[in-house]
């Protein structure tokens, strides 16, 4: 089995496609990866830009001037700060009145810019989110808070879930009871008080995920041959005569697959994990994941969060290793299985929804949609199965997983019953 | 060893490529001779298992095959027409890969390798990729593969395809050295091959046996029906067409030697000469009627069955 196992790997990386597809995908990432860390921009307090790791430092120092626990009473008392500070200089009613962008000019105009920065941090707009009306300044919306709101933050917090469930995606899905008992469930599992600071380096992990769906397609085209090569070569003649070809064969190659595409997961997985981690920074894999969006229902941290982003990516690789597998027994074309790759995990995050939620949960299932912070954590993706429900991670687990059990026997079968015609 | 088919029939669509053929096959060599077409292809995939037949089936020692499975499969080697192959393999990678599928030891699959690619003259050349390999060398090893498990029953289509002459006598060699108390059955059109080596030949002809025997005891069944004429060099090529001739030689002088089958002569001034298994060969295949002639005279492993 492990000497099958062995010539199954010499097969499918000494075919010249795949050699170039594995090697390709993985200079593609470090490319990637470092661009992502020397393209990095960020503002600094004298408003000039700054780039790499001096943007990476910059929005680290951002964060970890605001950092800890935030407990309702510290956030009652930083809104009230941060609204005594901005509206000794300019006329809270009068704010209320003004566009957006006027608001922004007249920061400028009454502080320093130094002064604009701080108050452009990103935890004002984090503490001011649950009664932020859309394309509205943090000056505006403070100038609503009353004393009484700023007391009941996080009272607030949790009307945020109980707003998006109204809202219902902007009127694209009605949830069922079950599904508006299931978020508001899991967001009173949310832990008090949430804490606060720079997930950098988890953060960017999220933000790069959706990278290795690359990774994903290289896999599908070194596996895409595997059965189907056999037969557009007339070895398939050959290795069904003999004793172990229709029984040991079929598992050295489904085990010789998967081992392979996690080996090369791990290896794309640890070079957008490394980088992340190396340059932006690995504290913070405690840290909530409300951090990263305060709306988010989950009890999660930012850590938790990127190992299960791509925990998931992994479960559609395997589930796509399967499905290769499964139309490779099925047919001698390699490009024709290569082909329904490449449309099931790169186009698919090209179909637009349409506002259709059926079609939208359909959607999002497929790696390049799931692969996003807001998706995932975000979104409020339920799918109510009767009574039970299921969210977008459970769910995109959940249909891998059947991928996988369901996949796999066809590849095998397909194969053992063979007809060399 | 015992191999029997017991009315083994196979369909494609409304096309019968093997029709109800039946034989039993004790240890010898046997050689399957048909014109492209014949169904030798379809026969030897079922005889391996690589194809299910429509109907019948293929037993080994009274046991079918399909039930047997991997325990039957251990006692074959096949080398298929056409034979596929991994080009990024070497020589020796392919050989111990199908040693592994063969159910070889490590140490058993790289040493009979080793020795099988040195007796089919590939000596030298197991490190070369086999996308490098000429048609003759990847025949070669094709057929070193099919050994490797010392099968006891040894299926080989078409193995001389591409072998050059001295090549198929070394391959001649190496299958009558290894035939001892094995089922070797061999397929191909080119006769000389099986001639001197085949204890047994069945010619098929549109998916049937026709003909069964010892190869000495089918040429005797076209004595007195090969003829030679000498005639003008000019009338040589019309009389090459129009005759079943099995060779034409032309002489000094503006003649020509015509050596054709028929039942009676048909050129003035012909002779009768001993037949070979060619003859025989070209006389069954020349038409519909003559190869109806013969199929009381099967040999006595022949049970042809045919239309009920």
């Amino acid at each position: 089995m492990a000497r099958l196992m062995w010539f199954e790997l010499k097969k499918m990386l000494t075919r010249r496609v795949a050699l170039a597809a594995n090697i390709g995908v993985a200079v593609f990432l470090i490319g990637i990866m470092t661009l992502n860390v020397v393209q990095n921009r960020q503002s600094n307090s004298d408003g000039q830009i700054v780039s790499g790791m001096e943007a990476i430092a910059q929005a680290r120092s951002e964060d970890e001037a605001h950092a800890g626990p935030i407990t309702a009473e510290r956030a009652a008392a930083d809104i009230a700060a941060y609204q005594e500070r901005v509206f000794s200089r300019i006329d809270r009613d009068a704010v209320l009145t003004m566009t957006g962008s006027a608001v922004y000019d007249l920061m400028f105009q009454n502080f320093s810019d130094e002064e604009v920065y701080e108050l452009y941090n990103p935890y004002w707009s984090m503490l001011l989110r649950p009664w932020r009306a859309t394309g509205e300044e943090p000056t505006q919306t403070a100038a609503r808070v009353t004393p009484e709101m700023a007391a009941g933050w996080y009272g607030a917090v949790s009307a945020l879930t109980q707003d998006a469930l109204d809202d219902g995606q902007a009127g694209m899905w009605e949830y069922t009871d079950a599904e508006r008992a299931y978020w508001t469930e899991k967001q009173a599992g949310v832990a008090e008080p949430i804490a606060y600071g720079y997930v950098g380096g988890w953060g960017n992990i999220i933000d790069c995920a959706a990278f290795l769906v690359f990774a994903i397609l290289a896999v599908c085209v070194t596996l895409a041959p595997t059965f189907s090569f056999e037969y557009q070569s007339g070895a398939d003649a050959v290795v069904l005569a003999t004793r172990r070809g229709r029984s040991t064969l079929v598992t050295a190659k489904v085990v010789a697959a998967l081992a392979y595409a996690t080996v090369y997961f791990l290896l794309c997985a640890s070079v957008i994990v490394g980088f992340s981690l190396v340059f932006y920074g690995a504290d913070g894999f405690g840290l909530s994941i409300q951090s990263i969006a305060l709306s988010s229902p989950y009890p999660l941290t930012a850590g938790q969060a990127a190992l299960i982003t791509v925990g998931l990516m992994y479960a559609a690789c395997l589930g796509f290793v399967c499905l290769t597998l499964a139309m490779s027994s099925r047919t001698p074309s390699t490009l024709a299985v290569f082909l329904t790759d490449v449309v099931l995990v790169l186009l698919t995050g090209l179909v637009p929804s349409g506002g259709i939620g059926v079609l939208e949960r359909a959607l999002a299932l497929f790696p390049l949609n799931f692969a996003n912070f807001n998706m995932l954590f975000a979104a409020f993706e339920s799918y109510p199965l009767g009574p039970v429900v299921f969210d977008l991670i459970g769910m995109v687990v959940a249909v891998y997983a059947v991928l996988v059990v369901a996949a796999t026997p066809v590849a095998a079968i397909s194969f053992r019953r063979r007809q060399v015609a | 060893m015992e191999l029997t088919l017991d009315r083994v029939t196979k369909r494609f669509g409304p096309k019968i490529a093997v029709d109800r053929v039946s034989t039993v096959l004790t240890p010898g060599v046997y050689g399957l001779l048909g014109a492209n077409g014949a169904g030798k292809t379809t026969l030897m995939r079922m005889i391996c298992g690589v194809l299910r037949p429509t109907s019948g089936e293929v037993r080994c020692d009274g046991v079918p095959i399909s039930r047997r499975g991997d325990g039957y499969r251990a006692l074959l080697g096949y080398l298929p027409q056409d034979f596929g192959y991994y080009p990024e393999f070497t020589a020796l990678d392919f050989m111990e890969y199908m040693g592994a599928l063969k159910g070889l030891s490590r140490r058993d699959a790289r040493d009979r390798s080793l020795a099988l690619l040195e007796r089919v003259g590939l000596k030298g050349e197991e490190r070369r990729r086999i996308r490098t390999f000429s048609g003759g060398m990847r025949q070669r090893l094709g057929i070193a593969q099919a050994m490797l498990n010392d099968p006891e029953v040894l299926v080989l289509d078409e193995p001389t395809a591409g072998l050059d002459p001295k090549e198929r006598v070394r391959f001649r060699n190496l299958i009558s050295g290894f035939s001892q108390d094995k089922i070797v059955l061999l397929s191909t059109h080119i006769v000389s091959d099986v001639e001197h080596i085949a204890d047994e030949i069945l010619m098929m002809r549109a998916g049937s046996v026709v003909l069964a025997g010892a190869p000495g005891e089918l040429v005797a069944e076209a004595q007195g029906k090969v003829w030679e004429a000498v005639v003008p060099a000019v009338r040589a090529e019309a009389l090459e067409s129009g005759l079943c001739a099995s060779n034409v030689r032309y002489l000094d002088g503006g003649s020509a030697l015509v050596r054709y089958v028929a039942d009676a002569p048909e050129v003035e001034g012909s002779r009768p000469v001993a037949p070979t298994l060619e003859d025989l060969y070209l006389y069954v295949f020349r038409s519909e009627s003559p190869a109806a002639r013969f199929e009381g005279r099967a040999g006595s492993h022949f049970k042809e069955a045919r239309h009920g």
